[in-house]
């Protein structure tokens, strides 16, 4: 029970046939708990966002107001680093950011996170990588490659740097997904922890004797429970900006491709 | 390098042994004591389904993002741009009306205000001017009365002269009579007037 390992097991609820892709093989199709959560992350943002919008006035109410910080803050993300191409991109970005910060804040109220899925950050991770690669060869052809040509290095070294800088790309999506994976992991495996401790301490200290000992350590548990969790919502809304953020500078990085780069 | 790509993960057969099952060696031996015994989100046959659905997700989302909530919301931020320059600019023109009107009340206040004064610097000069031709023409008048006066006046004295002779010579004769007992005669008498 204590196990903090068991809440991101992937349970199917529906099971639905196999079925074969070409060129991708056998997808399982059946209907889990990570689907769940996806899809109530998803209804949350396309409700938030049908309220936000649907009676938008020119005074917002409080819904609208808190709406349009959201949208503002995105919105002045994408233009200030991708600058006036910015407005473009900025839907991509912010489906993005909706839907992590949906998913994040969602695993603070169910027992399942689905940003804690390492397939879903790579699935976002490699999105904004083939968006930035399309994006990148749309607009400058195979001029695309001088972004690894570092002119501000002396000749001999450009090529080694070139490669040093091509392999930092390559890893961008890995670092992207990683570091939305780790975070939500790590944090979701801390509280449960940390609260398996009150539990098992309190169960220590019902039988009496030296275990009520455990009284205290259990309080400090809950302590620990409480603080992780309020860390846990500014991590919950942290890792969804900082995403947005690397998209919008891997982005500007292939959209503004030699100018002053 | 273990690359996130999907296409490599999808795993076989095994799949379709449910939930019950934990870690089955998979295709990707290597991931398995790598993570110490294995967390959730390295059973691969679950990527492929999260993968597509999500992708799914994410394209609707998009759409709706684009095609709808964004233009909604930007709509409504150039609305309010719109009415508050359109208010910013109305309440200048009508701060420059209000300026303006009070530079010209300013203006008509000075023009009545110097008008007032002209009244009063020629109301001034006419009543100064009259009082003055009156009081030339009073002075006139009383001067010709005190000349008047003082002719007659003249007249009276010299009138009273000729008299006071015509008394002395007869005080004389009277004096002279009570005192030797003869009386004077006319001749004598202008002699005293004379003296």
């Amino acid at each position: 029970m204590a196990d903090p390992i068991y809440q991101f097991e992937i349970v199917k609820i529906v099971d639905l046939p196999d079925v074969t892709v070409p060129g991708l093989g056998v997808v399982d199709l059946a209907i889990t708990n990570s689907h769940v959560a996806m899809t109530i992350a998803f209804g949350l943002v396309v409700l938030l966002m049908t309220l936000v919008t649907a009676r938008a006035k020119v005074v917002p109410g409080r819904l609208q107001a808190a709406g349009e910080t959201l949208f503002g803050m995105i919105d002045n993300l994408t233009q200030s680093i991708i600058g006036h191409d910015g407005r473009k991109y900025f839907p991509f970005v912010f489906t993005i950011f909706m839907l992590i910060l949906g998913m994040n804040l969602l695993g603070m109220f169910l027992t399942f996170t689905a940003t804690a899925q390492l397939a879903v950050t790579a699935t976002f991770a490699l999105l904004t990588f083939g968006l930035v690669l399309a994006i990148g060869f749309a607009k400058n052809g195979f001029k695309f490659f001088l972004l690894f040509w570092p002119t501000g290095a002396p000749l001999v070294m450009r090529p080694i740097v070139g490669f040093i800088e091509f392999i930092a790309f390559m890893l961008r999506p890995l670092t992207l997904a990683l570091r939305l994976f780790g975070n939500m992991l790590g944090g979701h495996v801390a509280l449960k922890v940390f609260a398996g401790f009150v539990v098992s301490l309190g169960a220590l200290a019902a039988g009496g004797g030296l275990g009520l000992l455990g009284l205290p350590a259990a309080a400090l548990s809950l302590g620990m429970v409480l603080g992780l969790t309020a860390l846990e919502f500014l991590v919950a809304f942290l890792q969804a900006f900082v995403f947005a953020v690397l998209t919008c500078i891997y982005l500007n990085d292939v959209v503004n491709l030699g100018e002053g780069h | 390098m273990s690359s996130p790509l999907p296409p490599e993960v999808p795993t076989p057969v095994e799949a379709s042994a449910g939930v019950g099952e934990t870690y089955t060696s998979t295709t990707e031996p290597a991931h398995g004591p790598e993570e110490g015994g294995g967390l959730p989100q390295f059973e691969f046959q679950h990527w492929g389904g999260q993968i597509i659905y999500l992708l799914f997700l994410f394209v609707v989302l998009y759409l709706l993002m684009a095609k709808v909530f964004a233009p909604r919301l930007r709509r409504v931020f150039e609305e309010r741009e719109a009415t508050i320059s359109g208010a910013i600019a109305s309440a200048r023109q009508v701060q420059a009306e209000a300026a303006g009107q009070a530079e010209a009340a300013k203006a008509e206040v000075e023009q009545a205000r110097a008008q007032s004064r002209a009244t009063a610097a020629a109301a001034k000069a006419r009543v100064t001017e009259a009082a003055n031709a009156r009081a030339a023409e009073e002075e006139a008048v009383v001067a010709a009365r005190i000349a008047e006066a003082e002719g007659q006046i003249a007249k009276t004295r010299d009138a009273a002269m000729t008299n006071v002779a015509t008394i002395a010579a007869d005080t004389a004769s009277a004096m002279v009579e009570r005192l030797t007992g003869t009386s004077v005669k006319p001749a004598e008498a202008a002699a005293v007037k004379g003296a």
